[in-house]
């Protein structure tokens, strides 16, 4: 069999791409990453990959894993191809893809795809929360990393998991006053796992773990508490936080409020899917990640030759995408014949046994963090949740009050998700609605259309 | 859920859903619609044109399919071929009526569900005009002019000068156009919506998200409709299921009919300050501006079967068509594109009424490019069909009738 001439294409270089696109270059096979961004590394490693930042800040698993990721980068360039600012918009024909550099359309054919796009961040609407000043947790990590600017002078976090006093940590050790951190569950959920890690000593934090050196710096962490609105007039000033129920679901009595001028919001993410969905890969429902490509034994998708790892197939975190990334790499590089099937099975078993880690570490979070319903209470009637298409919450509720049951008729009747961002944002919420009337096993999916994001007529000239 | 019901209409399309509405004004029938939203259902595709005398005459939707005259001078000059004497596509003149009586009804259609029913479809008075290129696009035109002289009063040209001032936008290079001053639009998933919230008002029970799976049927008399969701009795059933109308025509009766997809790809603009004040059609493609400043450009004819994926040199031509008429748009972004299945019939003429040995069974299918626009003539015939009245038109034309279809040539779609 000549396999010299396939095309393995990867989309997307987090640590699940770089980790497949290093392990086939191990076996001699050469591949192509494509990533929108600017720098390889995905949403987590991007900023370190430069070398002549100093993240002092930054903790030293983190330092650890971004080097991990770099060195397979680094040792294996040769076989590598890297084409950066570069979106998949979508399909071509069978077996090929659409690229967007925003000046021109072109198109690439593969013979075996890994998509690996990643995750997005969890859209929770409250009111006040499309004020400036209210980010996600994304968006305040890079203006961390980014160690330029502060996100805000005095900030307070809500949100859940552990990245919630990891940034906490960051923030401080950043100069900037934490009013407080606000995690939805409570303590008692919490797993021995979890306490374990929130307890582990960090080099970076002088050898505290991140839980003494917030209070050592008397930072207050509050279990069982969340998000209730923000107000200002321009931009954030004030926000109120209440204690959660079991439901998540707010005591309006103990409420109260505290002044700052930002706050970052972080309650989970959501599979990004839009690729996976536009070459009508079968999908299914999960709740953690809203909807993931349904996958076999492999990282096989519904597709034959199109291979899914990392965050799209559901959240595990960078550990996990690389491990999964590797699996995906392994079962290609037997299908061209560069291992035999001892070589494949023995190596898979490996990463596979990491997966299993991975998941059991992350199993006690997961569950601890687990997103409760009650947070749908939180909008007002006027809350937008679409904001491309400024439905207010009431639209969605008079659509519900019809007896809307699918994602598609919800979407018709109130335009919620036919804007620019195609439903990134407000799906998630949506999901939550069907979820919490019912119907979530039958509400079907907001389906992506091409293109992916927005391209200008000019670049459909020929 | 073993209710007993008067009436089921299977499909929630823009035709079932019309159906139920008109069904349900009297609020004396028990009318339940079952409706699936299978990928590519064409009514939530569609563009929304009421272009009556447009689609009836091969443009619109047909442009696309039934070539204008420009288009196959061009295609002869590079195949170095001979023209083909081809005349503009014309339906027949009872679907002039059938058309242009849906079309006038949509006016008051607009005003009753508003002011009954609180809900707005967006109807908007456009107009459709035939955007000419040159000397062959004109002599098109006057082709169409004359094979429609009892409509003269709807059709109005417009000079190169008179058409800059109604429509600034549109490319200079334009020599004027033809403007159908009784075409508009509508927004076509509000208008399926209004029908169905004024139905379900009106007492009509909606089995939304719920799949037929078969017939059930006692001897020749259709007695009810099994879901996925349970059994649901019923005197009558109304088969409203566009391009997949066949299946359940044959779980009925035990014949197909020959209702088959017609795939359609639309190219959608981001939203735009106002550019158009009327819906346009060249001889590349149709553009309306809608409602909330979206800018749609239709469609392709293709005969693909169910598949709905689209394509990106057929999004190119659509898009390309319109940046050649609306220069302006190149400065412009490209939101989405989809793609539907028009129910299509061999004469492009819907199926509608009973069949013959079969009770208890009526047609509602086979709307191919108009099926938005003819909704409301068809809810019309069909309520009157049930409760046995006179129908409001001849409905002989829209029977199916295997002898209807026997000499036509195999349809022919990119
Ligand atoms: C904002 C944010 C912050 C996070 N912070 C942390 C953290 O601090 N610690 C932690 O453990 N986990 C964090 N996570 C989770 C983290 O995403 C995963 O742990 C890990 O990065 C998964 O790796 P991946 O390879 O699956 O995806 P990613 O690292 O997300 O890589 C996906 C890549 O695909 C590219 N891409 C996506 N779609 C396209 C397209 N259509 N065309 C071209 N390129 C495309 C993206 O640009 C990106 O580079 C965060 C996630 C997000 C969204
Ligand atoms: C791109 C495009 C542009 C168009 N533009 C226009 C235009 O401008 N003006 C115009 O008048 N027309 C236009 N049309 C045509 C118009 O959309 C159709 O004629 C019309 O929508 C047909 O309506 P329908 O209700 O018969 O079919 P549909 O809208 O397809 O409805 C049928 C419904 O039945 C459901 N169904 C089928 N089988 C089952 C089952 N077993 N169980 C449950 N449910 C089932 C389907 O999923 C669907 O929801 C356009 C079509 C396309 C594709």
């Amino acid at each position: 069999m000549s396999t010299k001439n396939q095309q393995v294409i990867i989309v997307g270089g987090g640590a699940a791409g770089i980790s497949a696109a290093a392990q086939l270059a191990e076996f001699g096979i050469s591949s192509k990453i494509i990533d929108e961004a600017t720098k390889l590394g995905g949403v987590v490693y991007r900023g370190p990959l430069r070398h002549t930042e100093e993240l002092p800040h930054l903790d030293e698993f983190y330092q650890k894993s971004q080097k991990s990721l770099q060195d397979k980068y680094h040792n294996n360039k040769d076989k590598i191809d890297v084409q950066l600012e570069t979106s998949v918009i979508g399909p071509d024909g069978a077996n090929g893809l659409i690229l967007s550099d925003q000046k021109s359309l072109s198109s690439l054919n593969y013979d075996y795809l890994i998509l690996s796009t990643g995750c997005h961040e969890r859209s929770v609407p409250f009111p006040g929360w499309t004020l400036p000043g209210v980010m996600m947790m994304g968006g305040v990590q890079l203006q961390i990393k980014s160690g330029l600017v502060r996100p805000g002078e005095k900030m307070a976090l809500c949100g859940t998991g552990p990245l919630l006093p990891l940034i906490a940590c960051q923030l401080h050790k950043a100069g900037v006053e934490v009013e407080g951190v606000y995690e939805a569950s409570s303590f008692t959920r919490l797993a021995k796992e979890a306490v374990a890690l929130l307890n582990k000593p960090m080099l970076t934090l002088n050898g505290l773990s991140m839980m003494s050196y917030l209070k050592r710096n008397n930072v207050p962490f509050h279990y069982g508490w969340g998000i209730v609105k923000a107000e200002g007039k321009e931009a954030v000033e004030e926000i109120t936080v209440a204690p959660y129920d079991k439901e998540w679901k707010a005591d309006l009595s103990k409420a109260r409020t505290a002044k700052l001028d930002s706050i970052g919001i972080g309650y989970g993410f959501v599979a990004r899917t839009q690729i996976t969905q536009l070459l009508n890969l079968e999908h299914e429902y999960s709740y953690q990640s809203s909807y993931v490509p349904r996958l076999s034994g492999n990282q096989r998708s519904s597709k034959d030759n199109v291979y899914v790892a990392g965050d799209t197939s559901g959240i595990l975190g960078s550990d996990g995408a690389a491990f999964e990334g590797q699996i995906a790499a392994l079962d290609i590089a037997l299908r061209m014949g560069a291992i035999d099937a001892a070589t494949h099975a023995s190596r898979t078993n490996k990463a596979r046994k990491g997966l299993q880690r991975v998941r059991n570490f992350r199993f006690g979070f997961d569950r601890f963090s687990e997103r409760q319903l009650g947070m749908l209470d939180l909008p007002d009637d006027d809350t937008v949740i679409c904001r491309c298409e400024n439905v207010k919450k009431s639209q969605i509720d008079a659509a519900f009050e019809r007896g809307v049951k699918d994602i598609t008729s919800l979407k018709m009747a109130t335009r919620a998700g036919l804007g620019d961002c195609q439903g990134k944002i407000c799906s998630a919420y949506c999901y939550d609605r069907f979820k919490q009337a019912g119907h979530a096993e039958r509400m079907g999916q907001l389906r992506a259309r091409f293109p992916v994001e927005p391209i200008s007529f000019a670049m459909m000239e020929d | 859920m073993n209710k007993n019901y008067d009436v089921v209409i299977t499909g929630g399309g823009a035709v079932g859903a019309a159906c139920a509405y008109f069904l349900s004004r009297e609020k004396d029938l028990k009318v339940a619609l079952v409706d699936f939203k299978k990928p590519g259902n064409a009514s939530r595709a569609s563009a929304g044109g009421l272009w009556a005398i447009g689609e009836s005459v091969g443009l619109g939707c047909g442009v696309i399919f039934f070539k204008t005259l420009s288009k196959q001078m061009n295609e002869a000059k590079e195949n170095g071929g001979e023209l083909p004497p081809l005349r503009p596509h014309q339906l027949p003149d009872f679907f002039f009526d059938f058309a242009l009586t849906s079309n006038n009804m949509f006016p008051s259609l607009h005003e009753e569900l508003r002011e009954k029913h609180n809900i707005d479809f967006k109807f908007e008075e456009t107009g459709l005009k035939f955007v000419m290129y040159d000397e062959h696009d004109r002599a098109y035109a006057d082709q169409i002019a004359s094979g429609i002289p009892h409509l003269s009063d709807q059709v109005k040209w417009l000079n190169a000068d008179e058409l800059r001032e109604e429509e600034p936008y549109v490319t200079p290079e334009a020599i004027g156009a033809m403007n159908f001053t009784c075409d508009h639009q509508v927004s076509p998933f509000l208008l399926i919506d209004s029908y169905t919230e004024a139905a379900r008002q009106n007492g009509v029970d909606l089995y939304l998200n719920t799949m037929v799976t078969g017939v059930e049927t006692q001897g020749n008399r259709v007695v009810g409709v099994r879901t996925d969701k349970g059994t649901i009795s019923c005197n009558t059933m109304i088969n409203a299921g566009g391009a997949w109308a066949s299946q359940l025509c044959e779980w009925a009766t035990g014949h197909t009919i020959p209702v088959y997809p017609v795939k359609g790809q639309i190219v959608l603009s981001e939203k735009l300050p106002k550019i158009m004040r009327g819906c346009i059609s060249t001889s590349d493609c149709y553009i309306a501006q809608k409602d909330n400043g979206e800018v749609l450009i239709g469609s392709t004819t293709e005969e693909k079967g169910y598949d709905t994926t689209n394509t990106l040199p057929e999004l190119k031509g659509l898009a390309q068509g319109a940046s050649k008429c609306l220069p302006i748009l190149k400065e412009m972004n490209i939101k989405r594109t989809w793609a539907g299945l028009r129910p299509g019939t061999r004469d492009e003429i819907p199926i509608l009424g009973p069949m013959d040995g079969i009770e208890g069974y009526i047609n509602a299918c086979g709307h191919f490019r108009t099926g938005i626009l003819c909704s409301a003539i068809t809810g019309t015939l069909i309520n009157e069909i049930v409760r046995g009245k006179e129908t409001t038109l001849d409905l002989k034309p829209f029977l199916y009738d295997p002898k209807r279809f026997e000499d036509l040539e195999p349809p022919f779609y990119g």
